[in-house]
């Protein structure tokens, strides 16, 4: 199996198992307790049909779309992840980039493990940095005046993971960020060796952003979920996400909201957007999916702000859907991370074009051809 | 496979399995009929979601709540369940151990294989004993006379059992308990003695008394004179009954399915017996829970606690004492996990705005 046999997501995802030492591909396919809110996920797009207009004459269809005030020409973009050097060698450079060819937002994490200098220097195109709220305050500002200085478009607050969520997949590989080769899992990264090799002689592994400011640097093993639970602020509040968003007096997103409530908050404290996410799935078990919840977020505050459907996407129809009840764009993780570790920039190229080409087609079938034609009429929802 | 290796329900369940005869591990583990029940009892939490609130301050937790007159540490506890001695050599001893240990509700039922007095010497916080009506009504005053003198903080009396539901798989095994097993708590009080060469079946059809009735409940809650639940009711008009004999909980529950298969899960139950009498009598969800997601679910709909029974059998099959204090601890980290993420600082925030049901 190579890049050439990659048609959609399961594709991307077989390719990353076969390239990936075991931990690792559980770490990122994997989420918390039994993954009943990961499958819900992309299930919940199951329970709504499209219906399609025809003899609309659509031989020009315009994908392009506005958030946070960037126009990008895809309305499906790279969320934000965690430690791409371990899944494929250029990491974040790769992804950046094909975002850039694209022209579509490219979210980098708190724990990225290329700087948000080389990411400016590298694409022009619109980014957008995601903020981890440290107990370390001199951290926090510390990251905040870096990537002003980088120029970012957005930032974004990440405000579903105050504490580490249940990941028993990385409880029974040992995942550690950099990995830890311990005798159990030492079987699983000597079958393959590519990703040692590459792993061990391009580069420190090393999170930028955060390697100053914690005394035992950031080389040495620490699983995530004791990252979260020991450096992330628990007492994190309203009053701390209003100061950062005016400190940053930018474009603000919440990544994370799942209620009503809180999105009305998100407006009043100045945010100009948020993403209707639970992480995944990788947090809460048992809480609702995106999609499910996108219809009322967007009743209440979709005239008002940026509404992103984030997680669970595999298809453009998917996006076609969560469009159709309102979203200003859609974004994913796993969706481009499997594409990632199966072959660098190639691959993450090869997936973003073959959502393009989906969600192009879709729009085609569909009868529309710009993004505003998706409305709520195009749907409905299966009585059960 | 070893305790360290087990993270959840189905770990513990896997070396249980392993450790066990097999006709011990399916009395364990089956329901009765097609076990259609059996298996809805966790399925119903799936078809609600919990909405998490962000951005609360969540730095510290309070997992504590009163239920059957006995403040505890977290909101859920081990559900009376008969015969430990039969999972593992310390029985009774090592759950009643274990529970005390992690601070919550200790039950043992009728049927248990340490005796009331040994288990108020070695387990010295609340306890809850329950019962089952013989045919011979004068145990029943001797049980709760003893219940008293040994520290039992409340009673708990089963009324889902009037006849044994039809576990197909016991007879399959052909599972009887070992002959030299006694049920300690009535030993010498029955006319065959204790010592049941029998099936489970057989011995409850003998000896439990299908005459039972709201009468016999309000007896033993007036002679109990303490805080007292009914285990087993599933419908909104039996609850109200229960206010009106004097019971302070009614823990809804279908024996973990082992008995009218069929009949509805506690969770898809528990919203309208909440709605009838949650504001009167405490309301506690027994069944199908797993996963601390399932108890947060369960008080959002308005439950006071919840109660699990296999969960911490094929624990204490799987690593005795250690193995119950280990599975407790899991679910209580996951507790006190799932409400951080939840945004939620006490149990009083989990209320109905933090759940949908996926129809609506
Ligand atoms: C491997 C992996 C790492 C992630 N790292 C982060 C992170 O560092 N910060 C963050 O806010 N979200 C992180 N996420 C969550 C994603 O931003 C996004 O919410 C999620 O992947 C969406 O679900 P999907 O993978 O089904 O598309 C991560 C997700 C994955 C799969
Ligand atoms: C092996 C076993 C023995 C049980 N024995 C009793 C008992 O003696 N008295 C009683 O009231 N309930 C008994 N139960 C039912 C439990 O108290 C409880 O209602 C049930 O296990 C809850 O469902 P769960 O196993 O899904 O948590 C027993 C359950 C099991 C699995």
């Amino acid at each position: 199996m190579n890049l050439g046999n990659c048609h959609n997501f399961y594709d991307f995802r077989e390719l990353a198992k076969r390239k990936l030492p075991s931990p690792i591909f559980h770490y990122i396919d994997g989420a918390a307790d039994d993954e009943i809110t990961y499958k819900r996920n992309t299930s919940a797009f199951d329970d709504v049909d499209l219906v399609p207009n025809v003899l609309r004459g659509v031989e020009n269809i315009d994908l392009s779309t506005t958030i946070f005030g960037k126009k990008i020409d895809l309305p499906l973009y790279c969320a934000p992840t965690a430690l791409q050097r371990l899944f494929h060698y250029d990491g974040e450079r790769a992804v950046g980039k094909a975002a850039q060819k694209f022209n579509t937002m490219f979210g980098v994490s708190a724990l990225s493990t290329v700087s948000v200098e080389e990411i400016a220097s590298l694409i022009d195109t619109p980014k957008m940095f995601q903020f981890y709220f440290h107990k370390d305050r001199g951290l926090n500002d510390a990251v905040m005046e870096r990537v002003k200085a980088a120029k970012f478009d957005v930032m974004a607050l990440t405000v579903d993971t105050i504490t580490g969520g249940n990941r028993e997949r990385d409880l029974r590989t040992g995942f550690t960020s950099p990995p830890k080769l311990t005798l159990s899992s030492l079987f699983s990264f000597a079958v393959k060796p590519m990703w040692g090799i590459n792993y061990l002689t391009k580069g420190k592994f090393e999170l930028p952003h955060l390697q100053d400011h914690v005394s035992e640097g950031t080389s040495t093993a620490v699983s995530i979920g004791n990252y979260f639970s020991n450096m992330l602020d628990q007492s994190m509040n309203w009053k701390d996400a209003e100061k950062l968003c005016s400190q940053w007096g930018g474009h603000f997103a919440l990544k994370g909201v799942m209620s009503v409530e809180d999105a009305k908050r998100a407006l009043d404290i100045g945010c100009t957007g948020i993403m209707v996410s639970n992480h995944g799935g990788r947090q809460l078990d048992g809480s609702r999916s995106p999609f499910d919840q996108l219809a009322a977020i967007v009743d209440a505050v979709g005239d008002k702000m940026d509404v992103i459907c984030e997680g669970g996407i595999q298809r453009g129809t998917h996006v076609l859907k969560a469009l159709s009840l309102g979203a200003k764009a859609c974004s994913g993780g796993r969706l481009y991370l499997y594409a990632l570790a199966g072959a660098g920039q190639a691959g993450v190229e090869r997936a973003l074009n073959q959502y393009r080409a989906e969600i192009e087609r879709d729009m085609k079938l569909m009868g529309c051809t710009k993004i505003s034609d998706l409305n709520r009429n195009n749907l409905r929802f299966r009585k059960k | 496979m070893n305790l360290k290796d087990c993270h959840n329900f189905e770990d513990f369940k896997k070396l249980a399995k392993k450790k066990l005869p097999s006709p011990i591990f399916h009395y364990i583990d089956g329901g009765s009929d097609d076990e259609v029940t059996l298996n809805r009892n966790t399925e119903a939490f799936n078809d609600y979601d919990l909405i998490p609130n962000v951005l609360n301050d969540v730095s510290n937790i309070d997992m504590s709540t009163t239920v059957l007159g006995e403040k505890i540490d977290f909101p859920l506890f081990p559900s009376a369940t008969a015969m430990h001695r039969l999972y593992h050599h310390e029985g009774e001893r090592a759950s009643a151990r274990a529970v005390e240990k992690m601070g919550t509700i200790f039950g043992t039922s009728t049927m248990g294989t340490v005796s009331i007095e040994e288990i108020g010497q070695i387990n010295k916080g609340p306890k809850s004993f329950q019962l089952y009506i013989h045919k011979d009504r004068g145990l029943t005053d001797n049980l709760l006379e003893r219940c008293k003198k040994a520290g039992f903080t409340s009673l708990c009396l089963t009324v889902d059992t009037v006849v044994a539901g039809n576990r197909e798989r016991d007879r399959r095994t052909g599972f009887t308990t070992p002959p030299k097993l006694t049920l300690a708590n009535i030993i010498h009080m029955t006319e065959k003695g204790s010592s049941i060469d029998k099936s489970v079946i057989d011995y409850i059809n003998e000896q439990f008394d299908p005459a039972m009735n709201w009468k016999d409940a309000e007896y033993c809650v007036k002679k109990w004179n303490g805080p007292f639940a009914l285990k087993g009711v599933m419908s909104v008009e039996d609850a109200k009954k229960a206010i009106d004999i004097g019971c302070t909980a009614v823990i809804v529950s279908n024996h973990g399915g082992r008995q009218l298969d069929g009949s509805r899960a506690p969770f898809d139950q528990l919203a309208e017996i909440v709605d009838a009498v949650g504001d009167k009598i405490e309301v506690i969800l027994d069944g199908g829970v797993r996963r601390g997601t399932h108890v947060l679910k369960a008080l959002s709909l308005g439950a006071k606690a919840c109660s699990f029974g296999k969960g911490y059998l094929f624990a204490l099959a799987a690593g005795g004492q250690k193995g119950v204090e280990k599975i407790l601890a899991n679910m209580k980290t996951e507790i006190n996990r799932d409400m951080k993420l939840m945004g939620c600082r006490t149990l009083k925030e989990l209320n109905r705005s933090k759940i949908i049901h996926r129809r609506n």
